[in-house]
């Protein structure tokens, strides 16, 4: 896969180089260069700086013909090539002026979602995304149909999507019966994705978004539920069924092309069918108890461009779930006891454009659990360094 | 009898209400559209005319805009790069984007491999074209021309107007050209590189730009540079579009004692400037004026 990776990339500059042509794709190139230092009590390496090994994303993007467009995004992190995103659209042509979206690709649940990390303000991700979607966000295969609505004054849109579900059921949460299974977790149950999202136009330098998400379907599936509640003799489904019922927002002031003022926010409300793991009693005895948790999560930020090439911003983060944790089928999205704050804060610099970011970001998190456990707080400081080479799209709102 | 002849008068205003709905990109093509089509026509804009139509955000209210037009007007040679992503959100499959470049003697075409330190250098050449009034001649043959494709039917009507306005423009040429004669050659500082056109056509002698490169935000060490330029040849005014910073055309001309002079470089732009005449007539007041 890596090489067949590489030689795809060597081949895609190579034609650019030699076919000069205006029907060549567009190539577009990210690097990401994170330094960070961790404090805390119990951080590992505190007060190290760690040198991260860079990332980049590579983006080839074009239209197929007049109707549809294609995009790749193949991304190396932690040493390995991904395919983050490859997907075609049909962006017009189709009755009822639907669009289609069809591969894999960031998932419009949110506002936040759907732009690539090293397009936002700040660094790290919301925490509920971490939680709920996992590290990457809601990446994920299937398919988007996106209709116009037909509001005169003003713009709203909704989306119907079905995917496959493996944002929803990360393949690494371990099976606390059977290990397994981790990658038959959630068999080949779709999920489905709604968004309904509006846009205002308030005044001449002031706009508004705001959006409304849902995504339902099954998120873990297993034979050994039922198993293990026999000892019980209580009745538990083999099939868990979460729904995710999402809002967010984005409010922008930009009076003139060097300042603007960003708050943007967006939540999550989480409601599954959750299985209580009983262990205490005994490495012979594992008792599972079904039942339906709420858990919830958000952000806002504020984001406050200054002379075109600077900004200062805070975010505050809130989550159920602990941060940092492995992740296992009791805990993260399936934990209602625990939860996690967040408080960041960066400034920002971009020569010309964003071409060039430079940021140091301060991010501090506590973690609060309805037990006596104790996990001691945490601050990572990361001086980023994001470059984009290649044609440059404008920035959408 | 008074009523039901009144509603049918409703009902016929309604089939001889503007047929062909337009939007383009900037408000000086906006308001030559509005000159040609008048009644006949429904304009819209994108790009405001205090707004540096380089950059825009991508706005779903644009692209709503843009999904009920027959027609989209843009200055092309790649000022525009935010319209393909505006024109496949609005979904528009009938839409006809009209390049307003296409006939336009192109000036400052690269003649070698660009990159990016070069600045923001446009590839097919400079798209400011719309600041010299013989270039708008051309520009208002294809609106007409597209308009008249639109709307075969209003095709007098359209010329007519055409004519009109082409008449007027004439003379205003005529004026500007007496106005701007004692500019002629005179050395001048511009902000960015959106003159060129303009010098052109009336023999201004461009010495340099407060920007190092085109789009690239004006540094210390070329600010220096500058100030000896103007000191050195004598420049009385350095010209900027009025949506830039001035801040370092200020510092410049607070050392040398040139005039900063912010001009609007669009319909709108500034408070009564409300047609591309208005427009032009402040460029070249302000210019020949102080020059």
């Amino acid at each position: 896969m890596k090489y067949w990776l590489i030689n795809f990339i060597i081949i895609i500059f190579y034609i650019q180089i030699n076919a000069q042509s205006n029907i060549n794709p567009r190539i577009s190139l990210v690097g990401t260069f994170n330094t960070q230092t961790f404090l805390g009590k119990d951080v590992e390496n505190k007060g190290k700086l760690i040198f991260n090994t860079p990332e980049l994303e590579l983006f080839i993007d074009d239209y197929l013909n007049p109707y549809a467009k294609a995009t790749a995004d193949i991304a190396y992190e932690d040493g390995e090539f991904n395919v983050e995103e490859l997907y075609a659209s049909i962006v017009r042509g189709l009755p009822l002026d639907v669009q289609i979206k069809a591969g894999k690709y960031l998932v419009g649940f949110g506002k936040l979602n759907e732009i690539h990390a090293h397009a936002w303000a700040f660094t790290n991700r919301p925490l509920f995304h971490q939680i709920y979607f996992g590290k990457e966000g809601f990446n994920d295969i299937g398919f988007n149909f996106s209709f116009i609505l037909p509001t005169e004054s003003f713009y709203s849109s909704l989306d119907l999507g079905i995917f496959k579900g493996d944002a929803i059921s990360k393949s690494e949460v371990s099976d606390p019966e059977n290990s397994d299974l981790v990658n038959d977790w959630r068999g080949t149950n779709p999920i489905f994705v709604g968004k309904l999202g509006t846009f205002f136009t308030l005044s001449d330098f002031t706009n508004i978004e705001v959006g409304l998400n849902a995504s339902y379907g099954v998120h873990a599936k297993s034979d050994n539920f039922e198993k293990s509640n026999t000892f019980l003799g209580q009745s538990v489904n083999n099939t868990l069924k979460y729904f995710y019922g999402g809002f967010d927002f984005k409010y922008k002031y930009r009076p003139d092309q060097y300042t603007s003022l960003t708050i943007q926010g967006g939540g999550l409300w989480n409601h599954r069918d959750a299985l209580r793991d009983y262990s205490n009693f005994g490495a012979l005895i594992s008792l599972l108890n079904q039942k339906s948790i709420d858990t919830f999560g958000g952000y806002i930020y504020l984001d406050y461009v200054f002379k075109k090439q600077f900004s200062v911003g805070l975010k505050y983060d809130y989550t159920n779930g602990i941060i940092g944790d492995d992740p296992s089928f009791f805990t993260l999205s399936n934990d209602d006891q625990n939860h996690t704050q967040g408080i960041e804060g960066w400034i920002g610099f971009y020569p010309v454009e964003h071409t060039l970011v430079f940021r140091l970001n301060v991010q501090h998190l506590t973690f609060s659990f309805a037990s006596a456990q104790i996990k001691e707080p945490e601050t990572t400081i990361t001086l980023q360094m994001i470059f984009s080479l290649g044609p440059h799209k404008a920035h959408p709102f | 009898m008074k009523k039901i002849l009144i509603i049918i008068l409703i009902i016929l205003a309604q089939f001889t209400y503007a047929e062909v709905n337009v939007v383009t990109t900037t408000t000086v093509i906006y308001d030559l559209v509005k000159n040609i089509g008048k009644e006949k026509v429904n304009v819209d804009y994108i790009s405001r005319g205090n707004q540096d139509p380089h950059f825009l955000e991508i706005m779903p209210s644009y692209m709503l805009k843009l999904r009920k037009a027959d027609l989209v007007f843009k200055i092309g040679l790649d000022l525009e790069k935010w319209l393909p992503q505006l024109i496949d959100g609005s979904r528009n499959t009938d839409l006809k984007e009209i390049d307003l470049s296409t006939d336009i003697e192109k000036l400052e075409v690269p003649t070698k491999r660009l990159d990016a330190s070069y600045g923001d250098i446009h590839p097919y050449g400079n798209p400011h074209y719309y600041l010299a009034p013989k270039q708008v001649k051309v520009m208002l043959k294809e609106i007409l021309d597209a308009l008249i494709t639109a709307d075969p039917e209003q095709a007098d009507y359209f010329t007519n107007n055409y004519n009109d306005y082409l008449k007027q423009l004439n003379e205003k040429i005529k004026d500007w050209g007496e106005k701007m004669k004692k500019s002629e050659n005179k050395p001048i500082v511009f902000f960015h590189a959106s003159w060129i056109y303009f010098a052109d056509e009336f023999n201004l002698n461009i010495k340099g730009y407060v920007e190092p490169k085109p789009g690239i935000p004006p540094s210390p060490s070329h600010n220096a540079e500058t100030i000896m330029l103007v000191k050195n040849v004598g420049i009385k005014i350095i010209v900027m579009e009025n949506y830039y910073d001035d801040s370092a055309p200020n510092q410049i001309a607070k050392i040398t004692g040139a005039k900063v002079i912010k001009v609007p470089v669009g319909v709108n732009g500034m408070e009564g400037i409300n047609s591309y005449f208005d427009m032009m007539d402040y460029i070249v007041d302000n210019i020949s004026n102080n020059i």
